[in-house]
């Protein structure tokens, strides 16, 4: 496969997942905007913070409006992260790989692309955010369908879930990151139901809300949420299972010399970490320190596999 | 039905009369709802559209891509005018690739007098560097597009050999795709010979071509200008129906003497290249400097025979509109062969006399660069503007050799589907063929390109045409 083929892949799915993640964002703020929750402002500030547009958002805007802010990460041109915007760039770069990709997925993706552009004609209106979340998510989920059903389980294929999860990971850090004071004001202040409510969000957020309380019996505080979204092996959204899924990426593109290379290494110390980390251990420092690794973790996939 | 005939109709003689090969498609043709058909009609449209089968035009916004219009109704041919095609076509391709062997040699047809030297010399599309070198197996067109229209039955005339970068047939074969889809009724009432072993048929001749160094398995590429380039959407197609990489410039180097493209796992060597880039682009130390989407030191690892280049370079000069006209003196120079296809008169600008009528009836006639491509670049005179017309005549007369013109000929037509029912539009057809030191391969029909304008005569996808599936029956 080519070095610029791998690179069309791996960045087609790293502005999916972004596309996806992005969604969840939006709504979990939307939901909060519906209860008219005296945290919404806080919540909209967390979110934008987290996908880094909040100073894209605030230089002509001065109140935190909901539907201002959704239409803004949906389809602002001001906002290169913009919805529309990473699915028109992953079907450029499906354009681009065509060749390595089954008519289904590529129809997929044009066809979730044409969508967007038709839909997002308009401005957003309260009336259809939801069901417009709910058709995109359709549309990705077809996208994912097809490439497990239609793809050969090649190294086409991992290229593929190696953007998947190297954006993945880098969300949930980063998500963590922007709200990690919960994670430690727990303790300080035994504030404990006052957090509740923010700590759904977090989870709301990468909508693992529900599989959270049926994982932990309707119980939850911050040890809990933390464990759940950094260590937990069976949560895709976790950083331990991405991590995990990138691993296995790497092994079997590579298929040999493994233990000496550089991906390799950086995705295991990636992996160490998570996996020796103390509770309540200054989880700033810590997932800072995790965002910079998976960022030299995927320019030692781009160097490793000649992208450029 | 009001079915308006100008001159020459494929399908209606007249009104209430209908020509054979047509008969049974008007039949069911009759038989079937205009609704249902109009919602076929939007089938196809979304069809293209899902599978984005689309082509750009320059100078439109960078990231706007188009569909090119698809009409449902197919062109129909019977297998004895097309036996003559096939032929001519055969006769063509053969004798064009004898051409372009001499001139890039002992120019014996230069010698004899029959082309002048003049037209070699300061053309931008004869390349002197290709001078003495003898691709594999001395095939220069491995693949050529011929133009043809049809002007009466059985009267079909050659408006172009495209032996440059020739494209379409992703088209001609995703038509009958969507037209299998739309409706397969119609095609076992028929005997409809296929058109879609192309890709098996173009992959078999490219290998053929290997260089002659290769023994194993030869590798292919097709070389794309990106996905920003027109035709993009056909280099895919075709890469992914070879199942071959497709690169761009960036992707490549020359490495040890050989061609390599950069893989995940380093340096992998082509041995069979199809570009589908201008001859002017493929290597910046041989020919344009500034050209990115080729590769530097290419045209030295062809010297060294170690690479196969498809179309070979400098093919360009046999399409060139002035060296058009001497296509039948050339038949005739190396076949000993009269021309099967008729050529369009052409006048040469270049020539004083033909100038002087060029310039006198240029209200009557069609007049080219003899560069241009795509409809771009050129004038139809009945229906062009006295203003538009004064300002060719100056075109003209600043470089006479940059011009050929044509008599205006009535294209035949077809009927298109409109929200009226049939109506007549003009036509023009490209059959893709094949060649190898084994014989030439001619898709059977091929892309038949329509003026969807009421009357008008351009049928480039660029300036509004659109594309109908071509059936060639079988015997």
């Amino acid at each position: 496969m080519l070095g610029s083929t791998a690179d069309s892949l791996f960045w087609m799915f790293r502005y999916i997942e972004r596309a996806e993640n992005t969604l969840c964002l939006i709504e979990s703020g939307f939901q909060l905007h519906l209860i008219s929750s005296k945290n919404l402002k806080n919540e909209w500030d967390a979110i934008l913070k987290t996908s880094s547009i909040r100073q894209f958002f605030t230089k002509n805007n001065t109140q935190l409006d909901s539907l201002k802010i959704i239409n803004f990460m949906f389809k602002d041109q001001i906002n290169s992260n913009n919805i529309y915007e990473l699915i028109s760039k992953a079907r450029e770069n499906a354009r681009r790989s065509r060749v390595a990709m089954t008519l289904e997925v590529w129809e997929s993706v044009n066809t979730c692309w044409l969508f967007l552009k038709e839909q997002l004609k308009k401005n957003v209106t309260e009336n259809r955010v939801q069901s417009l979340i709910k058709d995109t998510r359709e549309k990705i989920a077809l996208i994912y369908g097809y490439l497990n059903k239609t793809m050969l389980k090649d190294e086409i294929l991992n290229f593929c879930y190696l953007g998947t999860y190297i954006e993945r990971f880098n969300n949930t850090a980063r998500i963590l990151n922007t709200r990690q004071y919960l994670l430690i004001e727990e303790r300080l202040y035994g504030l404990e139901y006052y957090n509740n409510f923010q700590l759904e969000m977090i989870l709301r957020s990468i909508s693992s809300y529900r599989s959270f309380m049926w994982k932990n019996q309707n119980t939850i505080n911050s040890k809990k949420v933390s464990n759940f979204l950094i260590s937990d092996k069976d949560m895709p959204r976790s950083l331990m299972f991405s991590i995990q899924e990138t691993i296995q990426c790497i092994k079997l593109i590579l298929n040999k010399n493994i233990y000496k290379n550089a991906c390799y290494k950086t995705a295991q110390n990636i992996h160490r970490k998570i996996q020796s980390r103390k509770m309540f251990s200054n989880n700033y420092l810590f997932l800072n320190d995790l965002i910079d690794l998976n960022m030299k973790l995927a320019t030692e996939i781009e160097e490793e596999f000649n992208f450029h | 039905m009001v079915y308006k005939i100008k001159k020459f109709d494929e399908a209606f003689i007249s009104d209430n009369s209908i020509r054979t090969n047509y008969k049974k498609y008007y039949n069911w043709f009759n038989t079937q709802d205009f609704s249902r058909l109009n919602k076929k009609k939007s089938e196809a449209f979304k069809f293209f559209k899902d599978t984005g089968i689309t082509f750009k035009v320059y100078s439109e916004k960078k990231d706007e891509e188009t569909l090119i219009p698809f009409d449902i109704i197919p062109r129909i041919l019977n297998y004895r005018e097309w036996d003559k095609i096939v032929k001519g076509i055969t006769q063509r391709v053969v004798a064009i690739n004898l051409f372009l062997n001499d001139i890039y040699s002992n120019q014996e047809i230069i010698k004899s007098g029959l082309i002048p030297v003049n037209l070699l010399k300061n053309n931008s599309a004869f390349f002197p560097e290709m001078m003495g070198i003898t691709p594999t197996n001395k095939i220069y067109n491995h693949i050529s597009g011929i133009d043809l229209i049809k002007t009466e039955k059985n009267e079909f005339y050659v408006l172009e050999d495209n032996v440059r970068v020739p494209s379409g047939v992703s088209y001609m074969i995703e038509n009958r795709d969507t037209m299998m889809k739309l409706f397969p009724d119609l095609f076992s009432k028929y005997t409809v010979t296929d058109n879609r072993d192309y890709p098996k048929k173009l992959s078999e001749i490219l290998k053929q071509c290997s260089p002659l160094n290769v023994k194993q398995e030869p590798n292919i590429a097709i070389l794309t200008p990106g996905i920003h380039n027109s035709a993009f959407f056909e280099h895919a197609f075709l890469a992914d129906q070879l199942g071959v990489e497709l690169v761009e410039g960036k992707d490549l180097r020359v490495l040890d003497k050989f061609l390599k493209m950069k893989t995940i796992r380093g340096w992998k060597k082509i041995d069979i290249l199809y570009r589908r880039i201008d001859d002017e682009y493929i290597d910046p130390l041989t020919f344009k400097e500034d050209s990115f989407l080729g590769v530097p030191g290419l045209m030295e690892v062809y010297r060294n025979q170690n690479i196969t280049i498809a179309n070979a370079p400098g093919t360009g000069i046999a399409d060139d509109k002035a060296i058009y006209s001497y296509i039948p003196e050339i038949i005739n120079f190396y076949l000993g062969e009269k021309a099967i296809l008729k050529n369009v008169k052409t006048f040469k600008c270049n020539n004083q006399n033909e100038l002087k009528y060029v310039l006198d009836k240029i209200h009557t006639l069609v007049v080219k660069e003899v560069h241009g491509s795509g409809g771009y670049g050129m004038l139809i005179g009945p229906l062009s503007s006295k203003s538009e017309i004064l300002e060719f005549k100056n075109k003209i007369l600043k470089n006479p050799n940059n011009y050929i013109a044509q008599p205006t000929l009535s294209l035949s037509t077809c009927p298109i589907f409109t929200k009226k029912g049939l109506s007549p539009r003009h036509v023009d057809l490209r059959p893709f063929a094949l060649l190898s030191n084994k014989g030439v391969s001619v898709t059977n029909g091929g892309l038949t390109r329509v003026a969807l304008k009421k009357d008008s005569l351009v049928v480039n996808s660029s300036q509004g045409g659109g594309t109908k599936d071509t059936w060639v029956l079988g015997a």
